[in-house]
């Protein structure tokens, strides 16, 4: 059974205990946050304050945060923002799907003049800061009335999704041979059969994992809604905030049960595309 | 062996045979492309009028704005709070990255082992980068109380001890920002790790290099790529940092944590002097981009010279 | 079935040429070999005629028809790809489908396409595979189902590219005596790219040399091996390579720096090289030094530097007073630091103009007797 040791791999020793030890230590530093949301989620009004571990469980605060007693408290309905969350990330997934995979193809594809600067200024969107262009947007946004819709959202949330499919998705395309669709063009198939044929099966690990991902990032921004949205079309991250300061009043409990809502999508999506993380997370530039 | 029927005459049943001139082929990815064009121009036109806000005097107080040259450009950078806040967000961008790309390092290296509790826990390890953010700034801000938090009471440090004191805030702020990105510098790390050929480490040990050697003089160098890869991204975010620093503290107490982005935030979003939050973003666009053109051509540098191709 | 015709092709990859004008006529019915080493261009020759790559200048034409910006699925041609180019996600059997599915190519029941594709692989002894996929085939399997793919459809042209590059020794043999029972069996016009000159020989009704995007001869088997048109094609084919010998011609008289001498062809003087293939030069021991010129065949004596055992054949390495000379014999009583006379016939001596080393020269024709009125003794 003995398995063959990787680089850097040793056998076991005092040291090698003492690395878990580490690692162990991380870990529960790691997941405390996450454990204490959910006791914090689970505690009774009169408990909320507490900081014991030790309590009566009661899932009431998820009743109250989805409920109009939880819009009553913040202003914000909580379930209409999980509603606008899915739309908004959702459309804007699709909306990237549809103009990223034909340029990520031509991209990957063939060397074309300005190529690189479409990619490169598609990327930049990913690291220009976000306040440089919603300013400008908040005053065009109430000049065209999309300020506050779902409309406004799916468009500026391009600027999360859209340089994370089409980059990776080109990395995709890249690593797929062309002769296989040089094979499927002389079989008789047209370049578009060919293209729906032979390429896109190929790289439908790629779109899926993009598109979750980007979803995930659409999902987590908050930024943008804080400014660009008002209280109709208020989306989770920003309707979660909302339970911290509600009159003077904190509710604890109900903050952290909102906050686990919010946060349980994105988290079961991620660990649903743990293999393909890595080449997400870093645009295509590590391979895993 | 033999074939024992031919194919038969090719009879050509599609459409019939036409040619294409060659301008529709060089056309083709124009084609593909052109919704995507669309798509940035709806973004730089954005962009370009922020750039334009640079040159103006637009505030919502300001009925009729009017070009002021670079009035507000010159206004900003005498401004000590501006400097205050550049001078903060470059620091806690450098130490967000080297804390985040130290703690990954490490603990990429201690998952690379592969030990029982090494594996189990790597499942989890991306859980903290997949919650939003401000989310993470939610949780942290209700543990951070002094008189309800958990952190008090645990550690031990009763109910005075106020972790955004203006000494503090920064290091509690960069806390979170570690909890939350370790994991990414991690993940890219160990993906890295595990993409070396294994020839020069079993020749290594062949050859009785330490463990500390074999990391420096062989891994180090081979992995430095990904870590590079990894410092970037984390540079350039933590530049622009926002949402966990933004719920946790507001850029309080006072200035001590007012980012850039903050920075703007209360000029546009607060007081709507929209050119002077726009001057913000515009400086801070200037040093993002700066950055990454020369972060950029050093990871190239350290591609080819782990490839081999450099010396 | 048609004709193939190339006229002035050219072809770029981003700012390098790789074929300067080729202009070939490929007769309907013809199996033509194209053959060179990597980098020659062939298979960018292939892609041309597939009309798969963008950037190529002159005109390809079949069954006499310009195909000029013809898209590539219009223009009848199916070729094997070096790379296999196999759909990973489909089996064997429907990667042998794909063309006759496609509604170009005819129509074809799904019965039709069943036995159809039975014979194919039959033939290709890979109808045991039809429902693997190709990632659970050898190369050698991966090799075969691509050129059923091409085998099992009709087509104006077929387009091989090393199709039994991946084969193993044998069943290399085997199937490059089956290619040309099928080449008949099928009639198409085909071209096909090799570097194994041995498969260009076997298999070519013509054969066409290419060498940095240029073809440098074309010719029947027998025309390039006889009279190669230059050094290049003379070390293309043949294993190991012809030696080539330095020499000045003077009055009709080639001589080299060790003191070999042939008759060279009217009109030739100055310096020249002298081509022999080593298994044309034949082996005997007699101790007799120098070189003589016989009626009708050269000899010259050496002595053994360096013999390599290769089996049934010892490859010999003879220094035959500072001219190196190597020779492929069958004799096994051959030793290191034996002398011998090598002996070849006349008409198998090459005269080739001469060349910087490395360069290749032009073919100037065959050796000729000594005039003995010319000789000096």
């Amino acid at each position: 059974m003995a398995r063959e040791l990787r680089p850097g791999q040793r056998k076991y020793s005092p040291g090698s205990i003492a690395a878990d030890a580490v690692l162990v230590g991380w870990f529960i530093f790691s997941l405390f946050p996450l454990v204490w949301m959910v006791l914090l989620s689970l505690k009774s009004r009169s408990e909320q304050i507490s900081t014991y571990f030790a309590f009566t469980p009661t899932l009431e605060n998820f009743g109250t945060v989805l409920s109009d007693e939880g819009t009553r408290l913040t202003s914000v309905n909580f379930t209409e923002a999980l509603l606008t969350s899915v739309i908004n990330c959702v459309g804007a997934v699709i909306v990237s799907l549809v103009i990223g995979i034909p340029a990520a193809y031509a991209a990957g594809r063939w060397k074309y003049r300005g190529s690189n600067d479409v990619m490169f200024t598609i990327l930049s969107f990913r690291f220009a800061p976000e306040l440089m262009v919603i300013v400008p947007l908040f005053i065009i946004y109430n000049q065209l009335g999309i300020f506050d819709t779902n409309v406004g959202m799916i468009w500026v949330l391009q600027l999360v999704t859209m340089p994370l499919i089409v980059w990776i998705l080109r990395s995709y395309f890249q690593d797929m041979p062309a002769e296989l669709e040089q094979a499927a063009l002389l079989d008789g198939y047209s370049r578009k059969r060919a293209f729906l044929m032979v390429a896109l099966p190929l790289v439908r690990p790629g779109i899926a994992a993009s598109a979750l991902l980007a979803f995930i990032f659409a999902w987590n921004n908050y930024v943008f809604p804080l400014i660009l949205t008002g209280s109709r079309h208020t989306p989770v991250t920003v309707a979660v905030t909302r339970f911290l300061g509600g009159g003077g009043q904190a509710y604890y409990n109900l903050t952290a049960a909102a906050a686990l809502i919010a946060a349980l999508p994105p988290l079961l999506v991620a660990l649903s595309i743990q293999r393909y993380l890595v080449r997400g997370l870093s645009f295509g530039a590590v391979k895993s | 062996m033999t074939l024992t029927a031919t194919p038969g005459k090719l009879e050509r049943t599609g459409p019939p045979v036409r040619a294409v001139p060659p301008w529709r082929r060089k056309l083709r990815p124009y084609v593909l492309s052109l919704p995507a064009v669309f798509l940035i121009v709806g973004i730089l036109y954005p962009f370009g009028l922020g750039v334009y806000y640079v040159f103006l005097n637009y505030a919502a107080q300001v009925p009729r704005p009017v070009l002021i040259g670079l009035a507000n450009l010159t206004g900003v950078l005498s401004d000590a709070a501006f400097w205050n806040s550049a001078g903060f967000t470059v620091l806690y961008a450098v130490l967000a990255t080297v804390i985040e790309t130290v703690l990954g390092v490490g603990i990429a290296l201690l998952l690379n082992r592969s030990s029982l509790i090494g594996r189990v826990l790597e499942r989890v390890l991306i859980l903290p980068l997949m919650i939003a953010p401000v989310i993470a700034g939610v949780i942290w801000g209700l543990m951070f109380n002094p008189q309800f938090g958990v952190l008090n009471y645990v550690l031990g440090l009763g109910s005075t001890f106020d972790w955004f004191s203006e000494s503090r805030a920064m290091w509690s702020a960069l806390l979170v920002d570690a909890w939350i990105f370790t994991p990414f510098v991690a993940v890219l790390v160990l993906a890295g790790i595990r993409s070396l050929p294994r020839e020069p480490f079993e020749a290594s040990e062949v050859d009785g290099a330490s463990w500390f050697t074999m990391f420096r003089r062989l891994m180090l160098p081979m992995i430095w790529p990904y870590i590079l890869v990894a410092v970037i991204f984390r540079f350039m975010d933590s530049l622009k940092v926002f949402d966990h620093v933004f719920v946790l503290t507001a850029g309080g107490p006072g200035d001590a944590t007012r980012t850039l982005q903050i920075g703007a935030y209360q000029n546009s979003i607060i007081t709507f002097k929209y050119s002077i939050g726009s001057t913000y973003m515009f400086l801070l666009w200037v040093i993002v981009f700066l950055t990454a053109r020369y972060l950029v051509g050093v990871l190239g540098k350290a591609q080819r010279r782990a490839a081999g191709t450099e010396a | 079935m048609a004709t193939l015709t190339l006229s002035g092709l050219t072809a770029r990859y981003d700012r390098t040429t790789a074929l300067h004008g080729l202009d070939l006529e490929i007769a309907d019915g013809e199996f033509f070999v194209l053959l060179g080493p990597s980098g020659a261009g062939k298979t960018t020759t292939l892609k041309c005629v597939a009309g798969l790559i963008d950037d190529v200048g002159g005109e390809v034409g079949i069954g006499g028809r310009s195909m000029t910006g013809v898209e590539p699925y219009e223009r009848g041609v199916a070729m094997a790809f070096e790379s296999y180019a196999l759909y990973p996600q489909k089996t064997v059997e429907e990667n042998l489908a794909s063309p006759l599915r496609s509604g170009r190519l005819g129509s074809w029941t799904p019965a039709q396409q069943a036995e159809r594709i039975k014979q194919v692989t039959t033939t290709l002894g890979i109808d045991h595979l039809l429902k693997r996929f190709p990632r659970e085939l050898s190369n050698g399997q991966r090799q075969r189902t691509a050129l059923g793919r091409v085998l099992v459809r009709p087509a104006d042209v077929y387009l091989l590219d090393e199709p039994l590059s991946h084969l193993d020794a044998k069943l290399r043999a085997a199937m490059r005596a089956e290619l040309t029972q099928l080449g008949e069996m099928s009639d198409t016009t085909t071209l096909y790219v090799t570097h194994d000159y041995q498969e260009a020989l076997a298999l070519g009704n013509r054969i066409g040399v290419l060498r940095d995007g240029k073809l440098v001869q074309v010719g029947t088997p027998e025309e390039l091996w006889t009279e190669p048109a230059d050094t290049f094609v003379a070390r293309s084919l043949g294993q190991p390579e012809m030696n080539l010998l330095d020499a000045t011609a003077v009055d009709g008289v080639a001589k080299t720096a060790g003191g070999v001498e042939v008759g060279v062809p009217a009109g030739v003087s100055g310096p020249v090289r002298i081509g022999i293939r080593p298994r044309d030069l034949t082996i005997g021991t007699v101790g007799a030094g120098g070189s003589a010129d016989g009626a009708d065949r050269l000899t010259i004596a050496g002595r053994v530097v360096l013999a390599e055992r290769l089996g049934r054949a010892v490859e010999l390495s003879v220094d035959a007073h500072g001219d190196r000379i190597i020779v492929v014999t069958t004799d096994q009583k051959v030793h290191e630091d034996d002398t011998v006379e090598l002996s070849v016939e006349r008409s198998a001596v090459h005269i080739f103009a001469a060349a910087e080393p490395g360069q290749d020269s032009e073919r100037i024709g065959a050796a000729e007797p000594i005039r003995v009125a010319e000789v000096e003794r």
